[in-house]
This record gives C-alpha cells, sequence and structure tokens, in this order.
C-alpha cells in the first residue's frame, strides 16, 4: 500500500516538474515576442509588462488546457487580449486615451536608430485597428487568416486593414520626405 | 493585374506567394521594385517593432509562477489549519456554554442562611436607610422606607454573583432578603426550600429579590412590603 503511494505521489511530482518545464519553455520561447506584442497593442512599457506577467500567470493556471504546442503562440495571445480588455473594464475611470500620448520618447530608444524611431512614432500613430493585425504578422508572422481567427474578423477584413495600415504609413513617410526635402533644399 | 489591385496585394501582405502576384511582378518591372521596395520597409518595421524587453522578464515570469504555486499549496494547507481551528473553537465554545450555563442560586441562598444564622453585624452602627441605600446603589436599586427589623446588611456571593444580603428581624423569626442582579448566566426559581428554609423570589425590572424564612414562616407580608419599598432605576 505504501508503495503504491509512493509511486503515484513520484508520478505527481514528475507530473509538476513536466510541467513546470512546459512552461518555462513556453516563457523562453515566447515572452519577447508576446511582450513586445503587449507593448504595441498598448503602448506603455509597464503596462505592458504587468498584462504579460498577468498572462503567464493565468497561462501557469491553465496550462493543463493547452493541448496542442502550436497552439502555444495563438494561446497566449488570446489570454493576453482577454487580459487587456479585462484592464479597460477594471480602470475605464483613470486610463488616458493612449493613443493621444507620444510614448516614444528620446530616452527610451536613444539607441535605436533614426529609422527606427521614425517608424516607431509612425506605427504608434496607427489606430489599433490597423495597428493591431500589422503587429501580428509582422511580430508572429501570421496569414491573414490567422489575424483574422484570432481577433474575431473574416480575412478580407484583415487583408483590408493590413493594406491600409501599410498605406498610411506609406503616405506618412513620404511626406515626411517631401517635407525634409523642402527644408533641406 | 492592374496596378491598384498589385499594390493592395503587396501591402496586405508583402511575403505573399500568390502565383497572381509573382506572376504579374515577373512580367513588370516596376511591379518588381516597388514590391523589393515595400519587402524592405517591411524589414525595416520589423526592426522597428523590436523594442527592448525588459530584461528580468523572464525570470520574473518564471519566479511569478513559483509564488503562485506556493500560495496555492499554502492556501490548501491552510484548509486542514482552519478546519483544526474550527474543531478547537467549536470545543471551546461548547465548553463555555456548559461553565456558564445559568446556575440556579437558590440552593445558593439557602445555604447561605445556615451561616446567616451565626453571623453577626460586621457594623456595630445600627442599619439605618441610608446605608442600606449605599449598598443598594450599586444594583441600581434603592428602598424609599426602611424594612422594619433589618439587622445586618452586608455583599455576598452567591456561587459568583455578587448581591446585598439583609437580615431582617420579623415576628416570623429572622427572614433574609437577597437582592440579585440580573444577569443572563444565572436563574432565580421562583421557589426554592429545604429541611429547614423555605424562600421565594421577586422578579423585578433590573434584579430579583429572594425571600427566605423559617419553614412555616409566611413570607407574604415581607415580600409585599419589599416589592412596595424597593425601586429600581433605569
Amino acid at each position: 500500500m505504501f508503495g503504491r503511494n509512493k509511486s503515484d505521489s513520484d508520478q505527481v511530482l514528475s507530473d509538476m516538474k513536466a510541467k513546470h518545464q512546459r512552461y518555462e519553455a513556453l516563457v523562453k520561447a515566447f515572452h519577447a515576442d508576446i511582450y513586445r506584442y503587449a507593448f504595441w497593442l498598448i503602448k506603455d512599457q509597464s503596462i505592458a509588462e504587468d498584462v504579460v506577467q498577468e498572462t503567464f500567470l493565468r497561462a501557469w493556471r491553465s496550462l493543463d488546457a493547452l493541448n496542442d504546442e502550436k497552439a502555444a503562440k495563438s494561446w497566449l495571445i488570446t489570454i493576453l487580449r482577454r487580459e487587456n480588455a479585462r484592464r479597460f473594464e477594471r480602470k475605464q475611470f483613470d486610463t488616458v486615451d493612449i493613443d493621444d500620448c507620444h510614448i516614444q520618447d528620446d530616452t527610451q530608444h536613444a539607441d535605436g536608430e533614426l529609422k527606427d524611431r521614425e517608424l516607431q512614432r509612425l506605427l504608434g500613430g496607427l489606430s489599433v485597428e490597423y495597428r493591431e493585425p500589422l503587429i501580428l504578422q509582422l511580430i508572429f508572422g501570421f496569414s491573414g487568416e490567422e489575424i483574422g481567427n484570432q481577433l474575431g474578423l473574416n480575412k478580407n477584413t484583415v487583408m483590408t486593414r493590413l493594406f491600409r495600415a501599410r498605406n498610411q504609413l506609406k503616405e506618412a513617410l513620404e511626406k515626411q520626405d517631401e517635407q525634409r526635402g523642402r527644408v533641406n533644399g | 493585374m492592374d496596378e491598384l489591385e498589385f499594390r493592395r496585394r503587396i501591402y496586405a501582405d508583402p511575403e505573399t506567394t500568390d502565383s497572381d502576384v509573382v506572376e504579374a511582378a515577373k512580367a513588370d518591372g516596376n511591379k518588381r521594385s516597388f514590391w523589393n521596395e515595400q519587402k524592405q520597409l517591411d524589414k525595416q518595421l520589423k526592426q522597428a517593432l523590436k523594442v527592448d524587453v525588459p530584461e528580468d522578464l523572464a525570470s520574473k515570469l518564471i519566479w511569478q509562477q513559483s509564488t503562485d504555486e506556493f500560495n496555492r499549496y499554502k492556501r490548501r494547507s491552510r484548509w486542514y489549519l482552519a478546519m483544526a481551528a474550527s474543531v478547537a473553537f467549536a470545543v471551546g465554545i461548547g465548553l463555555t456554554m456548559w461553565y456558564h450555563q445559568p446556575l440556579s442560586i437558590g440552593g445558593q441562598a439557602l445555604a447561605h442562611m445556615q451561616y446567616a444564622e451565626m453571623e453577626s453585624a460586621h457594623s456595630l452602627l445600627p442599619a439605618d436607610l441610608n446605608m442600606v441605600n449605599a449598598k443598594l446603589a450599586s444594583f441600581g436599586g434603592s428602598f424609599s422606607e426602611m424594612l422594619d427589623g433589618v439587622e445586618v446588611v452586608n455583599y455576598c456571593h452567591l456561587s459568583t454573583v455578587r448581591s446585598l444580603h439583609l437580615i431582617v428581624n420579623t415576628p416570623q423569626g429572622k427572614m433574609s432578603v437577597f437582592v440579585v442582579p440580573e444577569r443572563g448566566d444565572i436563574s432565580v426559581p421562583s421557589e426554592f426550600a429545604d429541611e429547614q428554609y423555605h424562600g421565594e423570589s421577586i422578579k423585578m425590572k433590573h434584579a430579583n429579590v429572594m425571600i427566605v424564612g423559617d419553614k412555616d414562616a409566611d413570607l407574604s407580608d415581607m415580600k409585599k412590603a419589599v416589592s412596595e419599598r424597593i425601586q429600581f432605576s433605569a
């Protein structure tokens, strides 16, 4: 009887260990991309970090529900989007309209290339409905269909938004070049 | 494929491998260079999106998971602790209730009679109304008029209840009047007796008065006198 109990608890322990390893692998593989996604979604470093922490905590708690490792990425994104939405439910009152704030200040990215900073500013300036599909595509390499599944949109809507996102970026870049040209010339 | 449609498709997905887009690019150098341009921009965008990740984020995520687990484990063990605490608490309550079950002090009053017989006044001064009232004041009561024949006025304890004991000399023999404050944990029987004495009690607003006399004594006069003369303030 004791023998069996012991092997049962050994089993529990090794299950626990396996779960830990799985979680750590998940963290290592995805934390950077998930954080960047959160950052570009939220446009605030510390809020993004909080949301990522909450996301991984929830992921840990329901890790057993994740059967397919290939789905891990979109599973995490789903949790993160839910956490982010929850944030708005929770504190509707003390949020500022983040689209109005220029968070990409020079100190944060002092070491970044000038071009990077310019693009970052433009990306941050896109409205979230264009920005989100674009970052899903660029960071995670999602197809239009995958983005549609993630955001609950149909593929055509996603493709239109991606087109408009890049179109807006391009136009903004051209406008800047023009202005710069005028100033320099 | 016209220019606009081509741009739409490339803008939507510069990494596309759709054959019609590829064919269109092969056939048209302008389209090809537009596509390359766009691929170049995408590369730059990807680079720009790579903001610095907080250095310790990964370890934080792993650390918070183990704290979460630890807290849950603690919560689980606390369940047993809570159970044990509840049992101990229930036992404690039970014991206290048992300890504090209303004690009947009729018997106590009778026991006091035994040595009331022998008791002589601690003070040689005659008991007067002021003295009685001064002592009775701690129970919130007073006599409007002195009872006849009061010999001794003393506090005494009936079990754990502090009460005022008056020994009164009456035509019916010596009687004792106990003024007992009202308390939730004591019960005063309306009548009680043993071989030698018997007693009756009067329930008043904030106190009980017990009158104990000899077995054959008639207590009704004393009862009447006490209930008429004693009063309790709120």
